[in-house]
């Protein structure tokens, strides 16, 4: 696809656990779509995700014990930031996004020249999701109603943020992570994107009840501390310049 | 008299313990300090009660016994905020590592099949990789 090839490096980074009867089909899909170079973080899973994973094209990266979802993601954000990809899109490795979306969710990225973008698939929240967005929205006045999609791209004033020190105690990629990259100044976008239910396993924080109580008194206590805290902008606003597409 | 008798030989247990455990170099610099502290100070309260008394009269308190105990109970609440302080830097660095020890794996990884797709005569010898896991 010579037409991609002009644009910055892009890398597709997919966090898995345990997701080998799904991450092959998801990686091809990725470069049929959009051509990137593919990482794989394989969060220490018992089964073949990571041969699955390699031999279908992509550089896999092990961890040697459970970082969660959000470990995961970091570690291909660090990746990517030793490697100087301009841009990295994150999505799952089960295969509820569609990787056809992925071209409409980076042309909204440069289009609107937000440093993320979250795909968002509003048929699909559920009203625990939207009790919770209501909630978190009057907490933190941070607009993003699917806060938790793991369908995102991000430019790479974001991706140094999230590598860096400050990101390394978050659990989730979500409301955590976006209120680091608004205590930075960057900018977020939502914008629709089709997804498919989970063809295996749950959401990981909205599969009971307890766990939901757990994820909102834990957000909870996070709001608190990055509202407590002064904003900081550490990165100068001259940067953007060599961001623009 | 055996009031006395029995606080002097539970300070002195105490402060025998801590000061066994320093000896023999299970804590690291500053928390051997703390401790050995902890211990002069249960050794002097301990053995000589009246302390206590004329702390209470000085700081104003009625019942001087419960001194000791509030200012203990306060101590080792701060001591355990500052505990999870440092465990949570310790998870921070702990990822961190993590990470970065996935990184190079990945970084060998690239450099093996690099320098055994073309082999060259000064090439380092590297190890064979081992079992992943």
């Amino acid at each position: 696809m010579p037409a991609f090839r002009r644009q910055p490096r892009l890398l597709a980074v997919i966090p898995a656990r345990n997701e080998a009867g799904t991450v092959a089909e998801v990686i091809h899909g990725v470069r049929a779509a959009v051509g990137a170079d593919v990482l794989v973080v394989s969060d220490a899973s018992d089964d073949a995700t990571a041969e699955q994973a390699r031999q279908a094209g992509a550089v896999v990266i092990e961890l040697p014990w459970r970082l969660g979802a959000w470990g995961a993601t970091q570690t291909g954000m660090r990746y990517a930031l030793r490697r100087g990809y301009r841009r990295v899109l994150t999505l799952d490795a089960d295969g509820q996004h569609h990787p056809q979306e992925l071209p409409a969710l980076l042309a909204e990225q440069r289009r609107t020249r937000s440093n993320v973008v979250i795909g968002t698939c509003s048929e699909r929240l559920s009203a625990a999701k939207r009790i919770a967005w209501r909630y978190f929205h009057l907490l933190t006045g941070i607009g993003v109603q699917d806060f938790t999609s793991g369908l995102r791209v991000y430019d790479r004033r974001a991706v140094r943020v999230l590598a860096g020190k400050a990101a390394s105690l978050l659990d989730y990629q979500d409301l955590g992570v976006l209120m680091l990259l608004r205590k930075n100044g960057l900018s977020l976008h939502e914008t629709p994107a089709r997804m498919s239910p989970r063809r295996q396993g749950g959401s990981r924080v909205f599969s009971s009840w307890r766990m939901v109580m757990r994820y909102m008194l834990h957000t909870t206590v996070l709001c608190f501390a990055q509202f407590a805290s002064s904003p900081r902008r550490r990165t100068p606003r001259a940067a953007p310049a060599a961001l623009a597409p | 008299m055996t009031a006395q008798i029995t606080a002097g030989v539970i300070a002195l247990v105490l402060a025998g313990a801590i000061l066994y455990m320093v000896r023999r170099d299970h804590l690291h610099g500053s928390y051997a300090l703390w401790w050995l502290a902890v211990a002069a100070a249960t050794l002097a309260l301990g053995v000589f009660p009246p302390v206590i008394d004329w702390l209470g009269r000085l700081t104003g308190i009625s019942y001087a016994p419960v001194l000791p105990i509030i200012v203990g109970i306060g101590m080792i609440l701060m001591r355990m905020l500052k505990m999870d302080i440092d465990r949570s830097r310790r998870e921070r660095q702990l990822r961190r590592l993590t990470q970065r020890l996935a990184l190079l794996e990945q970084d060998l990884r690239e450099l093996r099949a690099a320098t055994q797709a073309a082999p060259r005569d000064d090439a380092p010898e590297l190890p064979r990789a081992a079992g992943r896991r």
